[in-house]
């Protein structure tokens, strides 16, 4: 694989990540520039391409599918929700929606020490490591995959979804957990605030694109590549493909828990519905879209569908999903690496060079 | 009134004098003497009416009914007895006793079943010191069968606290044989009689009516759960039998077969809804009428499907699974629109409704052992299509070897068609057979995919055993912990033994000896 600095698409979409990031630190400080609601919504889509990002890092250079990735998306996001909450409730003095539900007058004792947010980032490092390193390694120990890994990965995610939805389990239950006001002492509401939690997931994408990019480089991601491609001869030739794919998958489920901390301060809620099928589906549906083993296609496909149906859900309700289905069918047939291969056509050819969409092979 | 009542005494007094030398007759002429009489005459007259509800002949009882009614309503008239022009007043202790004759006639008499029903209830607070015959004859004669449930409850409470001690005993002895958590309730309290610390007899007989009824109970309670287990099974086995066949064939797990099941129970309501417009007299018979109907449409969706959407997609399972779930979402979306996310109302068909009870508190109901029955039949007609048949042949050479089966002649592509067609209505089938059991709305199918999805990785690729008896184990462990640890708890538990089976053997558990991919 080239090097970083030789890639023009990547860097092409690295420098508007950064600009976009600089648009929204700009605002910050002054009065005009971009509306709460715009950073906010852009805020939103860097989450979900940071989601997306972690996903194409197993399926697209590694070829594992996962049906799941929403779990370490929701375990960053209840993680980040308990902070707010836990954090707001010591400023403010407001009980909790939950709590009042449940006429419950005290948190339950595993919310000690959530009112600070480098014990909340650890537990959600822990809470992800364990929970991605066990069930990575009894799955690829057996050497589980395909449809398989994608089915069990879905049914992990749903069962985690009817765990949530139980009230009595000290998380929110099926109402979830809203109304935070604080963040690090801020008001969360705030136009600064809104726009500074966004310049930082716009960062943070910025700089899980890089890192992932200066991973895939290292001789660690020719040999995921490797794995993707042949994994049986790869094992044949004495590498330990468990460690590679069980070290990958571990830190994609990091990255997925990071983007769900991005997520839900901007969103302001979560649910269990967070947890749904459905939504882990459709995160492999923007990578599909966009172009699974490309970085950049990735964040492409997310950003797109999402903005899609952001417009969308707001437009025509109804439609939506018709529209959704219907790209599906589109990618699965016409272009079978997503919109990357947009590239075959030469308008396209600055943006996006032939070389690299004939990198990757077609993927199974 | 009056003169109804006047020629009822001339009636009664003409009875009297035709009926006096029969042996078995009761004295009407004393009795009305009796009722005309004063307050102890009276208090006996009643006691004696109530005997006659319980023994006595059906004419007498007519008789002895219109007597008690009209004295409770003050219309009868004592004239006809040359006790002077009056109606008897019914002391306050006498009136309990005539509306207890009262209601005893209405058990053993009234037409209407809401009247007996209410009679009972009016028994049923003094029960033990009515005459057991009373009861004995109500259930005799009863038609209805709740109501003779009922009736035979409130005579066995009565015969347990009967003052009679061989009687007490009788009535255990008699309860024990039909045990379930109600006979239970009506003996533990005998622990703490009197009766039971005095009389050894007593005790021996309450000790072993109770060991009786807890055995009872835990056999109905064990059969009750292998039953649940069981009809939980057969839909699973419905559901996750299609997707075993394609999966095995083409190595495509068909996200969109939770929808083909959804499929199935909008076809089958519509069946129903055009039965109630062409032939309204068949409507009953629907769930059997709509069985190839369903088949035949689900099939021919997933034909449709496969041909123009995964025949394309085999090379790339991954991908074919996005496809499906787009279509998945399509289906859901479309069904959604036209018919509204409200559940479906299906009319009940009498086949189906009710059970019998066998021991405890299991009942066997209809309902459950449809969904059973037709899994059964099902398997069957699979299991024959796929042993017996150039068809099944075919689909078993491919899902062996697809290559191989190629280079001998068998048409690869149009094997697959078949069998997407054929997992497909099988799909649909499980809709039908859920259709009368479970809420049918665009959304039911997500419901039993990832199930289903465990049946068929538990199992094993491809295999009809091993989707039986993996849809038999998942359906019974999740019916057994279940009541335990709740529905979640259930789930979980599932996932985990999958995962921990899994490690042990990666396949499934049946899968096809060869070398490990």
């Amino acid at each position: 694989m080239s090097s970083v600095w030789s890639d023009r698409p990547f860097l092409i979409v690295l420098a508007a990540v950064l600009a976009t990031a600089l648009l929204l630190v700009v605002s910050i400080a002054l009065p005009f520039g971009l509306s709460a609601y715009l950073a906010n919504a852009i805020g939103q889509l860097a989450a979900f391409a940071v989601l997306a990002l972690s996903l194409d890092l197993i399926w697209g250079y590694l070829g594992i599918l996962s049906l799941g990735h929403g779990l370490f998306f929701g375990i960053g996001g209840y993680v980040v929700a308990m902070y707010l909450l836990k954090h707001s409730y010591e400023v403010t003095g407001k009980v909790p929606d939950f709590m009042q539900f449940m006429g419950w007058t005290t948190l339950p004792f595993y919310w000690a020490g959530f009112g600070f947010f480098s014990y909340a980032l650890l537990v959600a490092t822990a809470v992800t490591l364990l929970i991605s390193g066990v069930f990575g390694y009894v799955s690829f120990r057996s050497r589980v995959g395909g449809v398989y890994f994608a089915i069990i990965t879905q049914a992990l995610v749903y069962v985690a979804m009817l765990l949530m939805f139980r009230n009595d389990t000290g998380f929110g239950g099926n109402n979830g957990m809203t109304g935070f006001t604080i963040i690090f002492g801020w008001p969360i509401g705030q136009r600064g605030v809104v726009i500074a939690i966004a310049a930082a997931s716009v960062v943070a994408l910025a700089l899980t694109m890089l890192g992932c990019r200066l991973l895939l480089q290292s001789r660690f991601g020719v040999l995921m590549i490797a794995a993707r491609d042949d994994e049986v001869r790869l094992r044949t030739l004495g590498y330990d493909t468990l460690l590679l794919k069980l070290a990958i998958w571990c830190l994609s489920a990091l990255i997925a828990a990071l983007a769900g901390m991005l997520y839900v301060p901007q969103v302001g809620i979560i649910n269990p519905r967070l947890l749904s099928p459905d939504v882990s589906l459709e995160i492999a549906v923007w990578v599909a879209i966009g172009g699974r083993g490309h970085l950049i296609g990735a964040v492409i496909g997310a950003v797109l569908v999402n903005a899609l149906k952001f417009w969308l859900s707001a437009a025509a309700p109804d439609l939506w999903p018709f529209i959704l289905s219907g790209l599906i069918v589109l990618v699965a047939f016409v272009f079978p690496n997503g919109l990357v291969d947009l590239a075959k056509f030469k308008l396209h050819r600055p943006l996006i060079s032939r070389q690299l969409s004939s990198e990757t092979p077609e993927l199974r | 009134m009056r003169w109804l009542c006047a020629i009822l005494m001339c009636l009664v007094a003409a009875f009297a004098v035709t009926r006096s030398c029969a042996a078995e007759a009761i004295d009407r002429a004393d009795l009305v003497a009796k009722v005309c009489g004063d307050a102890a005459a009276m208090g006996e007259a009643g006691r004696a009416l109530i005997r006659i509800a319980a023994e006595g002949s059906p004419e007498d009882r007519n008789w002895a009914a219109t007597v008690v009614r009209a004295a409770i309503d003050r219309k009868l008239s004592c004239d006809a007895t040359g006790a002077g022009s009056r109606s008897p007043l019914l002391s306050l202790k006498n009136r309990a006793l005539f509306e207890t004759a009262d209601a005893a006639f209405a058990l053993r008499g009234s037409p209407d079943p809401a009247r007996r029903s209410s009679a009972l209830r009016t028994l049923e607070r003094q029960a033990a010191s009515l005459p057991e015959q009373l009861f004995d004859a109500a259930i005799h004669d009863e038609t209805d069968p709740g109501l003779k449930a009922q009736i035979s409850a409130v005579a066995q409470g009565a015969a347990l606290n009967s003052p009679d001690l061989a009687k007490r005993i009788a009535a255990v002895g008699r309860i024990a044989k039909n045990p379930d958590r109600r006979t239970l309730a009506l003996v533990t309290p005998l622990l703490n009689d009197p009766a039971y610390a005095a009389n050894p007899e007593f005790k021996r007989a309450v000790d072993s009516a109770s060991a009786a009824i807890h055995r009872g109970i835990t056999i109905g309670d064990i059969l009750a759960t292998v039953y649940n287990g069981l009809s939980f099974a057969s839909i699973l086995f419905m559901a996750a039998i299609g997707l075993a066949v394609i999966f095995g064939l083409m190595g495509v797990i068909n996200l969109a077969q939770g929808e083909f099941i959804m499929l199935g129970g909008y076809v089958t309501w519509l069946v129903q809804e055009s039965l109630r417009v062409i032939a309204p007299g068949l409507v009953e018979w629907y769930l059997i009428i709509a069985v190839p109907v369903v088949f035949l449409v689900t099939a021919a969706i997933g034909i449709v499907l496969e041909a123009i959407l995964l025949r394309h997609l085999y090379r790339r399972p991954l991908m074919s699974l996005l496809a499906t779930w787009a279509v998945s979402l399509f289906l859901i979306n479309l069904v959604r629109v036209t018919f509204g996310t409200q559940n479906l109302q299906f009319v009940t068909p009498s086949y189906i409704t009710g059970g019998v009870p066998v021991i405890g508190d299991f009942i066997f109901t209809w309902n459950r052992m449809f969904a059973i029955a037709f899994a059964a039949v099902t398997l069957i007609l699979t299991w024959g299509l796929m042993r017996l048949t150039p068809l099944g042949l075919n689909i078993r050479a491919v899902t062996q070897n697809r290559t191989m089966a190629g280079c001998i002649g068998i048409a690869v592509r149009r094997v697959d068609m078949l069998a997407f067609g054929l997992g497909s209505g099988l799909a649909g089938l499980a809709g039908l057979a859920l259709a009368p059991i479970y809420s049918v709305n665009p959304q039911m199918g997500q419901n039993f995919i990832i199930d289903s999805f465990m049946v068929v990785v538990l199992g094993g690729v491809g295999t009809i055993a091993g989707t039986i008896v993996a849809a038999l184990g998942i359906g019974q462990i999740n019916v057994l912990i279940e009541p335990v640890w709740g529905a979640v708890a259930a789930k979980v538990i599932v996932l985990l033994m999958i995962i921990g089976f899994l490690q042990w053997r990666p396949e499934g558990l049946f899968a096809v000896k060869g070398r490990r991919k």
